[in-house]
């Protein structure tokens, strides 16, 4: 039985339920059962001393909305790529920007910036003046480093 | 010529040399940001950047002698950039097209920019603007024209 | 069996639209496997926008679908003004419509071009780009500059459209269908160009769905999902539009639906350029002196239609001058996530022409 924390309605008139990290997985196979067969958006947000991830549905043949929200403070959630193809990238793109782990996510590496990138570039504490460079070896392969080197 | 005097003849196949080169530039069909849909729109019928000899826009950097940057470098491009750079046949020429390309442009703040393109390829003109109008775009060809032509322009 | 060639495709490629950078495990011709790379316009839009005044963020939100700059401006108002507690005025909205739909005529008309660039097709993009030429001028006009915009603002739009800008728009708006039948019979009349669409990259409907994806290649697999029906926004419950809907889902359906919108676009300029009130065309309560107080707190989630699909901005605000958290649902990154399954045991050429017709932009894929 998925226990709701919380119930209640965002600014915009969307409902939002906040639930338990552990309920996400059968949660969203019951909502998904009842019709909500868009995955539109997942988002995490740094809260600096835990992860809130926001995953928003929408169903087609009802036309309704709704917004599930979990918190999370050792950066793991499970992956709903069993249910939604659509989590595929989206989660792969949160953990790029704020390295949220996705539990059973088959391919689970950065989207946007090359895997030896240092950091979360999302995260409340990213440093921005450290400044790190991208080079490309000789595979076409990139490479996140601290020292220009060659090129720049 | 009459009088025999050498250095004239060299001078004059130089000027005609750099004649045809200003007047036939190929560029890199390279469409980064947005600046590359002005670079279309100088092509496109409205501006037509033909009348100076510069209509045809090579797929490959080994049949182009121009590199119009436009649009935002980020640092995953750059090293490509230098690559498609290094293969063009010299002699080469680079136009910084947009303020992203110039100094990072709104971009300036963030990590993942490189802050111009001049320091991973030598820039022959810059030409400003988010986007540049194609007007301007045109004005930048023919600043550079001027350039290989060794005219100065004041 | 490992006799495949594995071939890298970008980002530098004329037909990548951008900087995709596809990696393609090829058996002869046919394409086995599909992997894109993105992330090479990633321009970090969501971290600056934290760094950033909510009057300022609109300057990255231009930056995103750079061809619909107006509709992406559209989306980012929508959220931050019910975030922010400021409504536009009437007139604004009415102006905001407008501008919108000539954008998305605008971002079609490049699209087309483009696609039929693609295709190895050159005259049309010509065609297109005349008409293009038409509305940026009206644009340039209205806002003072040709693509990025940065027309609306907070509580309303930068300047008041004039009565000379409208006597424009109508005048561009009565000689360009005819120009639209004539561009559209260069690609329709045009034989190659149909057997090399018709039937090929079928998406099927649960697929889609499945894939997240929306806009015009949603529509051509059957869904009639559109956002300024399904929760319209700004005045679009007042215009009278249709949706085009196709049950095949192949290229060819997609050229369809792209077309046909424009027509629809066209009649909701023609509607709503006669029915703009008098009035304000700001709030005062966001004035240029006032607009950097504004302060959010909570939580906005406002989607748009753009030209590219269902645009969505999301807005974190913890009760400050700055947002604490901005999230785009970028269309295209989601429809691009489909291109593996799609695209799968084609032929190189068709997955060209399949890519061509996605409408790929990647100020708003990489963000």
């Amino acid at each position: 039985m998925v226990e709701i924390l919380e119930e209640k309605k965002g600014k915009d008139g969307r409902p939002i339920f906040v639930i338990k990290k552990s309920d996400l997985l059968e949660f969203m196979r019951q909502k998904k059962q009842e019709g909500f067969d868009h995955l539109s958006l997942i988002t995490g947000v740094d809260r600096k001393d835990y992860m809130e991830v926001n995953y928003h549905l929408y169903s087609f043949s009802k036309n309704q909305y709704i917004v599930v929200k979990v918190t999370t403070d050792n950066l793991t959630v499970p992956s709903l790529i069993s249910l939604w193809k659509s989590a595929d990238w989206e989660e792969r793109e949160q953990y790029d920007m704020l390295g949220i782990r996705f539990d059973g996510h088959p391919d689970l590496k950065r989207m946007f910036l090359p895997e030896s990138w240092v950091g979360h570039p999302l995260r409340k504490d990213y440093d921005l003046n450290n400044v790190q460079y991208i080079n490309m070896d000789e595979y076409g392969e990139d490479y996140a480093t601290f020292d220009p080197g060659d090129g720049w | 010529m009459k009088t025999g005097e050498t250095g004239i003849l060299t001078t004059t196949i130089d000027k005609a040399l750099e004649w045809g080169r200003s007047n036939s530039l190929w560029p890199l069909t390279f469409g980064l940001a947005c600046c590359a849909i002005e670079m279309m729109a100088v092509q496109g019928s409205h501006f037509d950047i033909s009348r100076f000899g510069s209509e045809i826009f090579r797929n490959s950097p080994r049949q182009s002698d121009l590199m119009i940057v436009s649009g935002t470098v980020t640092k995953k491009m750059a090293p490509r950039l230098k690559r498609l750079y290094d293969e063009m046949p010299y002699p080469k020429y680079v136009i910084a097209m947009g303020v992203c390309v110039i100094q990072g442009g709104p971009y300036v703040k963030g990590y993942s920019v490189v802050l111009g393109v001049d320091r991973v390829v030598p820039v022959d003109v810059f030409v400003p603007g988010c986007p540049p109008t194609p007007d301007a775009l045109t004005y930048g060809i023919m600043t550079l024209q001027k350039k290989i032509r060794g005219e100065t322009d004041r | 069996m490992s006799n495949l060639v594995e071939l890298n495709m970008g980002p530098q490629h004329p037909s990548m639209h951008g900087v995709l950078r596809l990696r393609l495990k090829l058996d002869g011709e046919i394409v086995r496997e599909i992997e894109p790379i993105i992330g090479y316009l990633h321009r970090n839009a969501e971290k600056l926008c934290e760094m950033d005044y909510f009057c300022d963020n609109i300057v990255y939100f231009d930056r995103m679908d750079y061809v619909g700059a107006m509709n992406m401006e559209v989306g980012f108002l929508e959220a931050a003004e019910k975030l922010l507690g400021v409504e536009p005025p009437e007139r604004a909205q009415w102006i905001r419509v407008v501008a919108a739909e000539l954008n998305r005529i605008a971002a079609h008309l490049v699209w087309m071009g483009a696609f039929g660039l693609d295709l190895g097709m050159l005259t049309p993009f010509f065609y297109c780009f005349i008409e293009r030429e038409k509305i940026l001028n009206i644009f340039v006009e209205l806002s003072g500059t040709r693509q990025q915009y940065n027309y609306m603002s907070i509580g309303g739009v930068y300047q008041d459209i004039t009565p000379k800008i409208i006597e424009e728009i109508k005048e561009f708006i009565k000689q360009f269908p005819k120009k639209l039948e004539e561009i559209a019979n260069l690609f329709l009349k045009n034989d190659i160009f149909l057997s090399r669409n018709r039937g090929l990259g079928v998406i099927e409907k649960e697929t889609a769905i499945s894939y997240g994806v929306t806009g015009p290649i949603l529509r051509a697999s059957g869904v009639p999902y559109d956002v300024r029906k399904e929760e319209p926004y700004l005045v679009y419950d007042k215009l009278n539009f249709d949706i085009p809907v196709s049950q095949k889902g192949d290229n060819l359906a997609r050229f369809m639906i792209r077309l046909e919108e424009i027509r629809q676009s066209v009649k909701i300029v023609d509607q709503a350029i006669t029915k703009i009130p008098d009035g304000p065309y700001f709030n005062p309560k966001a004035k240029k002196s006032l607009m950097i107080r504004l302060r959010g707190e909570g939580e906005v989630y406002a989607r748009t239609e753009s030209s590219k699909g269902e645009f969505g901005v999301y807005i974190v605000g913890d009760g400050g001058v700055k947002p604490y958290r901005v999230h785009v649902r970028s269309p295209t990154f989601k429809n691009l996530s489909i291109i593996p399954a799609v695209a799968k045991d084609k032929m190189i050429a068709d997955l060209i022409a399949i890519l061509g017709t996605f409408d790929l932009v990647f100020g708003e894929i990489d963000r």
